[in-house]
């Protein structure tokens, strides 16, 4: 699913942020990318969908060469992808309901299964009653949900998340986590970097650990093993 | 593109327009007052060259003939000369009529022609008019070589100066033209620049769930068609009025003056003044555009 190859990345600042990197993540995997603040897992995260570009070295995700496509081929690569960010970005003036069939319109879906799939999705999340719900009438963790369910509303093969529980509190998260863990079963591979290390630790799954844009630990049932 | 996708351009690009009104409004009229100004200098020019079209058709060869040609020589000369590449008419003026002329010219001081007694210092000519203007240089040259020709003259001043003068007015036009046209894109482009920030998250977001460029840009490209289309709607029908208007005074002061006709002419200059527009408006959308998708 992900093949990272001796990825460097220097910001045009000069900032290193990730150092001769080597990741092979497979289908229907979970792992968590881990590290302190300024380690390098937004970096990494971000190469994955292509909005920050390597600069040096090989990335294959779902089948596609993220360094060497063609501009015009990243919308297809991100169609394949889900991304979950800290902060949802969600539409204010769009429903529940809107701002899940968003993501379907705009990749010009059929309107009769962007009907299907958005309650389907909002079943998964569990939101289907608040369907008509603006962002600002729902909890975080419901916003959160709203997020998920539009990254996963295109069915993915890969969901991305940077830090989605870093504005949640620790019940909310769990209920986030339960929704990854339903998502993951189905043979999603999920990609999650974190800070949060009750969650890593009970969670018992693959963790990369990274500091100042080296991996340093990579373990198959890891734990997050800092203490900040 | 699907029936759907069409429906979603449209419909945003209705929403974006509302939401800005006041800012779409602005620009409208911004656009409008550019491309009136545009579209009046197009129209004078326009109407010069014509001007000068018809003056110049207007020009008249006068080939003066020495005086050694004899009468049956003179009637010779004016088969030669009709009988060349581009010659309209040739008219015959003689000594007695140029002198007719002459004296009806004079009016009341005729007494200057006294002193001459019966002598008669015209000379004998003819009339040249030509089919085409742009055959008037060619011909008086042609005329020149003929034997017993002393000279032939046209208006070449008159015509130059009317040249220079449309030159003039053409080069300050297109200037002028350019600039307004780089206003008018600068203005489109800056209202777009503003409703794409106003919609910088929806853009984002479309960027993460694998909208095209092309599906994102759809919205604000016709934004852009449409501000400037409308823009382009509300000079063409001050242009109209304002050149019908004009039409009246003129022909009622000036008959003579050789005003290009409302018909087909309005509409031409409309449907200039619109693809001008809708032109300008893509374009600057394009261009608020470009920066925004290339990030
Ligand atoms: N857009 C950017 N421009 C310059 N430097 C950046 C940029 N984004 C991140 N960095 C730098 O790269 C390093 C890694 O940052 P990041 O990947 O955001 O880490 P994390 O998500 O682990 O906190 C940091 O030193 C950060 O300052
Ligand atoms: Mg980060």
């Amino acid at each position: 699913m992900i093949d990272m190859k001796d990825i460097s990345k220097v910001y045009e600042n000069g900032a290193m942020a990730l150092d001769h990197v080597n990741v092979h993540i497979d289908k229907g995997e979970f792992v968590f990318i881990v590290g302190a603040s300024g380690a390098g897992k937004s970096t990494f995260i971000r190469m994955l969908f292509r909005e920050v570009l390597p600069s040096a070295g090989s990335l294959i995700v779902n089948g596609q060469d993220v360094i060497h496509m063609d501009r015009s081929d990243v919308p297809y690569l991100r169609r394949g992808l889900g991304v979950i960010f800290q902060d949802y970005r969600l539409l204010p003036d769009k429903t529940v309901t809107e701002n899940v069939a968003f993501a379907m319109q705009v990749i010009e879906a059929p309107r009769r299964k962007i009907q299907h799939s958005v309650n389907a999705v909002l079943d998964i999340v569990g939101l289907r009653d608040k369907y008509k719900c603006f962002p600002s009438q729902l909890s975080g963790g419901e916003q959160q949900r709203v997020a998920i369910a539009r990254a996963i509303v295109n069915h993915p093969a890969l969901v991305i998340a940077d830090e989605p529980t870093g504005n949640l509190d620790p019940d909310t998260s769990w209920d986030i986590m339960d929704i990854f863990k339903r998502i993951n079963a189905d043979g999603t591979t999920i990609v999650m970097a974190t800070h949060d290390k009750g969650i890593v630790d009970s969670m018992k799954r693959r963790v990369i650990a990274i500091e100042d844009g080296h991996i340093v630990r990579d373990e198959a049932q890891g734990v997050y093993g800092y203490e900040d | 593109m699907k029936i759907s996708t069409g429906e979603y351009i449209v419909r945003e690009t209705v929403l974006s327009l509302k939401r800005n009104s006041w800012m779409a409004f602005a620009s409208i009229g911004t656009v409008a007052v550019s491309l009136f100004v545009l579209g009046m200098f197009l129209i004078l020019v326009l109407n010069m060259n014509r001007m000068v079209a018809s003056l110049e058709s207007q020009v008249e060869i006068s080939v003066y003939v020495l005086d050694e040609v004899s009468e049956a020589e003179l009637r010779t000369l004016e088969e030669r000369i009709a009988s060349m590449q581009g010659i309209q008419s040739v008219k015959l003026i003689d000594k007695e009529k140029a002198m007719e002329r002459f004296r009806e010219r004079l009016g009341d001081q005729q007494f200057l022609l006294d002193a001459l007694g019966d002598n008669n210092p015209l000379p004998n000519s003819f009339e040249v008019r030509v089919i085409q203007p742009d055959m008037v240089r060619t011909a008086a040259e042609a005329i020149r070589e003929l034997p017993g020709v002393e000279t032939a003259k046209y208006g070449q001043d008159v015509v130059e100066h009317l040249f220079d003068i449309t030159r003039l007015v053409r080069l300050f036009g297109l200037a002028l033209m350019f600039v307004l046209a780089l206003a008018t894109l600068f203005i489109i482009s800056n209202t777009i620049r503003l409703t794409v920030f106003a919609r910088r998250k929806e853009v984002a977001i479309m960027k993460y769930v694998g909208a095209t460029d092309w599906f994102i840009r759809w919205p604000f490209l016709l934004e852009g068609i449409v501000l400037g289309c409308f823009g382009g709607v509300v000079a063409a029908l001050a242009l109209r009025g304002v050149y019908r208007v004009i039409a009246v005074k003129i022909y009622d002061t000036l008959a003579f003056f050789p005003l290009i006709p409302e018909n087909p002419f309005l509409h031409y200059v409309t449907a200039a003044i619109l693809v001008c527009g809708m032109f300008i408006g893509a374009l600057g959308s394009t261009i608020s555009l470009k920066k925004f998708l290339d990030a």
